[in-house]
């Protein structure tokens, strides 16, 4: 299960940078990997059929190039636009993987996105990790975790620089 | 014939690609409205005339569901032509939304289903929008 729900972030993520922003990631390695400072993340918290946050955070190439390619700005808006386009990235990720990883039956309701504030990729209290993966783009990287309030039984392995913020 | 057309997604980001989007995909627009949340959306009908309605579903004081039945409940605004531009997922929530006459575009989209869900639920034909759809050099999908 941990790893079915790390394909299906993978596979959400991969084809919202894609379709939403015309960046196009390849997977890159979390295990022993050192991870580049993020320049923003954000977390938009799910509630329903179960509860619990997507988060996503990017390095500083790629929060520019985010806006510029979902407004089709030809400057890069600034940097309040910047964290909105990131935001509406990983509310279109977390919409598109809840029903990748838990069925299209299930019925959520998505807050709006949120600054992720310290540690962002670390598990909270009676929060389990069920994913995580990174992505590699020509622009620079971005990391996605999801947390679930639901699901003790998933193991909530997470490489230690991950957890502490990357 | 233009189009008059209310947007309302609580992103200020999501609500400007939708516009540009509109602006690039030749269906003739007259006004352009916006709105964060359903209230906001319910005060716009208020004072302007709206040919087409594109509504979020997920969004803070009054979600796109809750706006949906309003519109629906109202004399004048039963029959308004309504597009869900969503996430939304949940073959549950699609349906009851579905129950209420309307077409749905899931995020993302591409410029393409856009328009020819404009134009499916509007009933403008082809010929009354522009043939092409004019992207920038670079852009491709929303």
């Amino acid at each position: 299960m941990p790893q079915q729900a790390t394909t299906s972030l993978f596979q959400a993520a991969t084809s919202t940078f894609e379709s939403l922003a015309l960046l196009f990631p390849e997977q890159g390695n979390v295990e022993g990997a050192e991870f580049l400072p993020l320049a923003a993340t954000v977390s938009v918290t799910y509630r329903g059929a179960g509860a619990g946050r997507v988060v996503v955070g990017v390095t500083a190439g790629i929060l520019p190039a985010l806006a510029e390619n979902m407004l089709g700005a030809a400057a890069a808006p600034d940097a309040q636009v910047q964290r909105d386009a990131l935001g509406e990235l990983a509310n279109v990720v977390t919409g598109n993987v809840l029903p990748l990883i838990n069925g299209a039956t299930a019925v959520y309701r998505l807050d709006a996105p949120i600054d992720a504030g310290n540690a962002p990729f670390g598990a909270r209290d009676g929060e389990v990790r069920r994913a995580f993966t990174r992505l590699q783009m020509d622009e620079g990287e971005a990391l996605l975790a999801l947390f679930s309030h639901d699901d003790a039984a998933a193991p909530s392995a997470v490489p230690a620089a991950a957890a502490a913020g990357a | 014939m233009t189009l008059n057309v209310l947007i309302v997604d609580d992103s200020g980001v999501m609500r400007a690609m939708i516009r540009r989007t509109l602006s690039l995909c030749g269906i003739p627009l007259g006004e352009v409205y916006e709105a964060a949340n359903g209230v906001e959306a319910l005060e716009q009908l208020g004072e302007h005339w709206v040919d087409l309605a594109l509504l979020d579903v997920n969004m803070p004081v009054m979600d796109g569901e809750e706006l949906l039945t309003r519109i629906r409940a109202s004399e004048e605004w039963r029959a308004l032509a309504v597009i869900i531009v969503s996430t939304e997922s949940s073959d549950t929530r699609l349906a009851r939304l579905r129950a209420h006459g309307v077409e749905i575009v899931h995020k993302p989209f591409t410029p393409e289903q856009l328009r020819n869900t404009i134009l499916q639920v509007t009933g403008l034909t082809h010929a009354a929008a522009s043939n092409d759809i004019a992207v920038p050099s670079g852009d491709f999908d929303f």
